[in-house]
């Protein structure tokens, strides 16, 4: 009994409401979610490369056949309920009786309904299985470059590998790839599972500790792309991100080059005094820099330091006073990072500051 | 029917007040992640001998980590990239001693540990003064005491990632330190 | 044979200038009665640059060709079973004892392991008392930088002069008859981790060392001193540009992944040659004829191989050189890319050996990485490598390109455990010299049966501290017997005999005229056995476990003395003799877990035996 009332009731305000707001809730709340995942660094929808236009094509698909179908479920429930008023008025009269025929009809409703629904069900499956396919395809003919990924608590360690051992190098949390080219990554972690995302370029990929898995992206025309471990990993989670610069190949090559280069060599006193005080700290615990006896890979290697735009996994940009701030105590900074406060005289972090920022 | 709702609503209200009361207690432990740095730790005395009678009252530096579960599994990840483990394993020793047994050669306690790390020792253990911050020290030096069962068993870590090499700190046997005769590296004549 | 005895012919064999030089190729001064090693030769296999036997024992290798044979023929396996202690010595050191006794115009040198003392034992008094003692006293701190044990692998007497290495990177040139300092050269830094544990070789007038500490992330290199200054000749790195490795116009390398323009950067990610290893601490042979040294380089660094993509030249293979200037002449990697500590620093025994119907002048090596090497020495062609042991971890190596095979399933990997990979970190043999007979033509190799589980770890380059990054855990391959002494034919390339030990046999060999066979077990037994069958005909059970060098040499009296140095230790024995807890299977670099039924078969004790016929 009681509970007919409810739903009578329910009904009634439902329609009410709906009524109402119908106007004004639906582009609200559309605009809100579409501003939310628009912009341009970070965003599946501004797609850059083959493997997100499928990833995005596949999502609008999704969306534009998941929206027609809500509204039509929304117009025939509306004309239901409008209909369902004027010919059933009385909500506490007892029920019409079931006809043959009026249960034949709504068998035959029900029937075509889950028909559509299986149908737009097996054409997103297979949609989704050749996107899929479309994503990973290529690693067979994988050409030209190809970088091992490190995830750690809380940033990326970054290895570009070659075939000729002598062109390896290591760098940290920014990614330069040449537009147009395949770029293949060996995915790794040596703590607990990350996940690499970049969603301009490519879904999510997990790093999982002990295994390597690999995908591949492409960036189909230059800019700069934001990505962001994607798999809850501890305290600074949300402050791990990397950067992907896509760049034309001559760019990319230059770049290059000078990255597999030894650290250059202190070249004023300052400098020198900067060095030094980097080799007889704490520093030169966790830190390699190439070419001097700094060879520890527990934290970023910083050979070519300066030449990055952002420090602490893309949180900090890279100028003196955050460099100095991060330096002395980064905890404040990143509460749980790895790097213990390091508590200079004004004179060491300042040599030290100038050698770190002469590391180009 | 209301009265067998009512005793439900009792019984699971007892129930919750209990779970309340019991989550209350529950004191969630303090992650510092900007510690200031102790103060030096006094001279600690390694003989049990002391002339002139009743010997001094042995002072100590408390350890600011012991307690604390987070700080120990710190000290273990630590132990192992700062290179500890090459020349001490994962405690059973190589180049330098076991930790895990129950011979100390230059004291048990957190404060000579520290020292230990911070100043080096002559027979090849480097000093590692101005390399390792002053809490990490700390930390380190729990941990090399959970090698051989000195702390509590809730605050030394559990099975490691790795390789499992040996029984957890949680698990291990406690040894009653004692200080070595001869250290056991330098066997020089 | 009395006359030998007599002062004035001690005089002239003195001014003859026997020790050295003429040690390699003097004739004629052969006493009577020994029997021509060329004429008994069973299966064709030669020593090179037959050298007539003195009695003395001048370079734990005996020789240049490396053979570790004396043609001392009075102890044989009639009478071997009255061999008796004649006398001993205590070296009041504790540590592992791999020193080879030094014998040479009556007196006996032998060095300890740190602190590095060096005593001269007087021959010609009853009891060998000490003649005069050296302490190098090395810095403490050095110990704590040397990777598996404060090993001394022996000095060398050349020319009136004792040479040998100190731990803490000192090489020492002594006044044989006083123990006068003559010179001390500093030739390392121990704040890098570099540590030297080799015996040097004496070539002309060059003293050849080289450093320790491949898992220090050292750069290693071979060193010559001049003989008189002690002043550094030259030296050749085992990583880095051509000029540093001395490679220029003369280096043929057999094969063509050893050609190039420096390999030895181009075959390491950026930098990481600075820190690659490739140290020198085994055996270095000379071959006068060709006036050529061969030696071999040590594991590159870290362990954890994915840190090192690349070949990682020149390390884990073997050099010919120049001694004169270090000029390289040619080049073989037996383990390219190394990936399981498999240093390439064993004995190369100097052989003449039937290939193919025709003689060829060749080089034998049992290899670490469980195979036994012949290579043409004079251009490094490998002729041949056939296993001696257990192995998983290669499949072979392909004799036309000379490349070494692995088996890509037991390649270690950071994050995951490899299991039963064979031979483990020592290898089918480590450092222990085998020796060689050229009256059965047989090679005696102590070597163990070891496998591992082996998982990588990320490691950190902190100069002067280790740099491995691996856990390791060892332990008996198939059969149990974790040490093996076996006989090997050369020239068929197969096994002849073999005895099965206990523990891995660490001690060196000596191979006699009379046909026996000497070494010495970890748990202090000094074995000899026939050398045609391997049956044990004679043992002494020595207060520690043995780990030395022994050696046989001519007492003034003329008699045939066998002496060995026992003392337990060195990687296999860190266990005992630096206290290790067996609870921990990773200690000394997973050592222990093959090793914790040592301290009960053992205790430490350095004690030098002699033994003679009553």
């Amino acid at each position: 009994m009681s509970n007919k009332l409810h739903i009578a009731v329910a009904r009634r305000f439902w329609c009410c409401a709906v009524r109402r707001a119908r106007f004004v809730l639906f582009p609200t709340l559309t605009a809100l979610l579409l501003t939310g995942c628009g912009g341009g660094l970070q965003s599946v929808l501004n797609p850059s490369g083959p493997q997100s236009e499928h990833i995005s094509g596949l999502w609008w698909f999704m969306l534009i056949t998941c929206t027609i179908v809500f509204v039509l479920v929304m117009i025939l429930l509306f004309a239901a309920v409008v209909k369902g008023r004027k010919g059933f008025p009385d909500p506490i009269a007892p029920p019409e009786k079931e006809t043959r025929e009026s249960e034949r009809r709504r068998g035959v409703v029900v029937a075509v309904a889950t028909a559509i629904t299986i149908a737009i069900l097996f054409v997103f499956i297979v949609d989704s299985f050749f996107v899929g396919r479309g994503m990973t395809a290529e690693l067979d003919r994988k050409q030209g470059i190809n970088i091992e990924v490190t995830g750690h608590q809380w940033w990326w360690e970054v290895r570009y590998q070659d075939v000729d051992a002598s062109s390896i190098f290591t760098t940290a949390n920014e990614i330069h790839i040449p537009v147009g080219v395949p770029v293949t990554f060996s995915l790794k972690a040596n703590d607990v599972i990350h996940s690499f995302w970049v969603p301009n370029l490519h879904g999510k990929k997990d790093l999982i500790p002990g295994k390597i898995s690999t995908i591949w992206l492409q960036a189909d025309k230059p800019g700069i792309y934001r990505g962001q471990c994607a798999e809850y990993c501890g305290h600074q989670h949300a402050h791990m991100a990397l950067w992907i610069f896509a760049e034309p190949r001559e760019q990319f090559d230059a770049w290059r080059r000078a990255q597999i280069q030894s650290a250059a060599s202190p070249a004023t006193a300052s400098e020198q005094r900067g060095q030094q005080v980097f080799l007889s700290s704490a520093c030169v615990m966790c830190h390699a820099i190439n070419g001097t006896p700094a060879g520890s890979n527990f934290g970023p290697n910083l050979t070519h330091l300066a030449s990055r735009k952002t420090i602490a996994a893309a949180t900090l940009p890279n100028d003196r006073q955050h460099l100095a701030q991060w330096v002395d105590d980064s905890q404040q900074i990143k509460p749980g990072n790895r790097m213990p406060p390091n508590k200079f005289s004004p004179e060491d972090m300042q040599a030290l500051l100038d050698y770190l920022q002469s590391l180009k | 029917m209301h009265s067998k709702k009512a005793k439900f609503v009792s019984r699971n209200g007892r129930a919750l007040l209990m779970l309340i009361v019991v989550v209350s207690a529950c004191k969630r432990e303090q992650r510092q992640f900007d510690p200031p740095p102790t103060t030096t730790n006094p001279a600690i005395v390694q003989s049990e001998l002391q002339p002139g009678g009743a010997p001094q009252p042995q002072t100590s530096t408390k350890s600011p980590v012991e307690e604390n579960a987070n700080a120990l599994s710190d000290g273990k990840r630590l132990f192992s990239l700062y290179n500890c483990t090459g020349c001490h394993a994962n405690g059973g020793g190589a180049i330098g001693p076991a930790l895990m047994d129950e011979t100390w050669i230059y004291g048990s306690d957190p404060a000579s540990i520290h020292s230990t790390i911070v100043e080096g020792r002559p027979n090849g253990m480097p000093s590692f003064r101005g390399k390792i911050s002053d809490y990490q020290v700390w930390e380190l030096s729990a941990y090399v005491r959970s090698l051989s069962g000195q702390l509590r068993k809730d605050v030394a870590p559990g099975r490691s990632d790795d390789m499992n090499v040996h029984r957890s700190e949680q698990r291990v046997e406690r040894k009653t330190p004692q200080q070595s005769t001869i250290p056991k590296a330098a066997e020089q004549p | 044979m009395t006359g030998r005895n007599a002062p004035g012919f001690l005089l002239l064999i003195i001014s003859l200038n026997l020790a050295f030089a003429a040690c390699a190729r003097r004739e004629n001064s052969q006493p009577s009665g020994l029997p021509n090693r060329v004429q008994n030769q069973p299966t064709g296999a030669q020593q090179t640059g037959v050298e007539t036997d003195d009695g003395q024992w001048t370079m734990p290798a005996k020789d240049y060709a490396s053979t570790r044979f004396s043609s001392l023929d009075q102890i044989n396996s009639s009478n071997v079973a009255s061999l008796k202690l004649a006398w001993s010595f205590s070296t009041s050191v504790l540590r592992g004892h791999e020193a080879a006794p030094i014998v040479a115009n009556n007196t006996m040198y032998v060095v300890t392991p740190y602190p590095n003392i060096v005593y001269a034992l007087d021959l010609t008094q009853p009891g060998g008392p000490v003649k005069w003692k050296y302490e190098s006293k090395p810095a403490s701190a050095s110990q704590g930088v040397a990777c598996c044990d404060v090993i001394n692998r022996g000095v060398v007497y050349a020319d009136g002069k004792i040479f040998f290495n100190t731990l803490d990177d000192y090489t020492i040139g002594l006044d044989a008859a006083s123990g006068k300092e003559l010179w001390k050269t500093h030739v390392g830094d121990i704040n890098k981790g570099e540590t030297m544990t080799m015996a040097p070789l004496v070539v002309k007038d060059k003293v050849l060392i080289g450093n320790s500490g491949g898992e220090f992330g050292v750069r290693g290199w071979l060193t010559a001193l001049d003989a008189t200054s002690g002043k550094i000749a030259w030296r050749a790195y085992h990583t880095g540009p051509d000029a540093d490795v001395l490679i220029g116009q003369n280096f043929h390398p057999f094969y063509t992944q050893d050609k190039g323009k420096d390999l030895g950067i181009s075959s390491w990610p950026a930098d990481a040659w600075r820190i690659g290893g490739g140290t020198t601490w085994g055996w270095i042979s000379y071959d006068p004829d060709q006036d050529l040294i061969f030696y071999g380089t040590g594991n590159p660094g870290p362990w954890n191989p994915e840190q090192r993509p690349g070949d990682n030249k020149w390390t884990c293979g073997i050099f010919a050189r120049k001694p004169e200037n270090g000029e390289a002449v040619w080049y073989y990697q037996f383990s390219p890319h190394d990936l399981h500590d498999y240093d390439g620093v064993n004995e190369q025994i100097l052989l003449d050996l039937p290939v193919n119907g025709q003689t060829r002048k060749v080089l034998v090596r049992p290899e670490r990485n469980g195979y036994v090497y012949v290579l043409d020495r004079t251009n490094g062609q490998v002729l041949s490598a056939n296993p001696y042991a257990y192995i998983t971890s290669s499949k072979g190596v392909d004799l036309n390109s000379g490349q070494f095979l692995y088996n890509e399933t037991k390649n270690p990997q950071a994050g995951k455990v490899i299991r039963e990979i064979c031979p483990a970190a020592p290898g089918a043999k480590d450092w222990q010299p085998s020796a060689f007979s050229p009256r059965t033509g047989l090679l005696y190799i102590p070597h163990q049966n070891l496998c591992m589980d082996m998982e990588g770890l990320e490691a950190n380059y902190i100069a002067g501290t280790p740099y491995v990054g691996a856990n390791v855990k060892m332990y008996a391959g198939p059969g149990g017997n974790r040490g093996e002494f076996l006989a090997w034919d050369p020239v068929k390339g197969e096994k002849v005999w073999a005895i099965q030990e206990k523990f891995p046999v660490w001690s060196g060999a000596v191979a006699t005229a009379g046909d026996l066979v000497f070494y010495g077990t970890m748990d202090g037994w000094f074995k000899a056995v026939d050398a045609h069958s391997g049956q044990l005909v004679w043992q002494f059970k020595c207060g520690s476990g043995i780990i030395g060098q022994p050696i046989s040499y001519r007492g003034p009296d003329g008699k045939q003395y066998v002496a060995v140095l026992a003392g337990v230790g060195g990687w296999s024995g860190a266990i005992v003799a630096a206290g290790l807890d067996p609870r921990d299977p990773t200690g000394a670099l997973g050592f222990v877990n093959a090793m914790t039924d040592l301290p009960d078969a053992t205790t430490k004790g350095g004690m030098l035996y002699v033994f003679a016929l009553p």
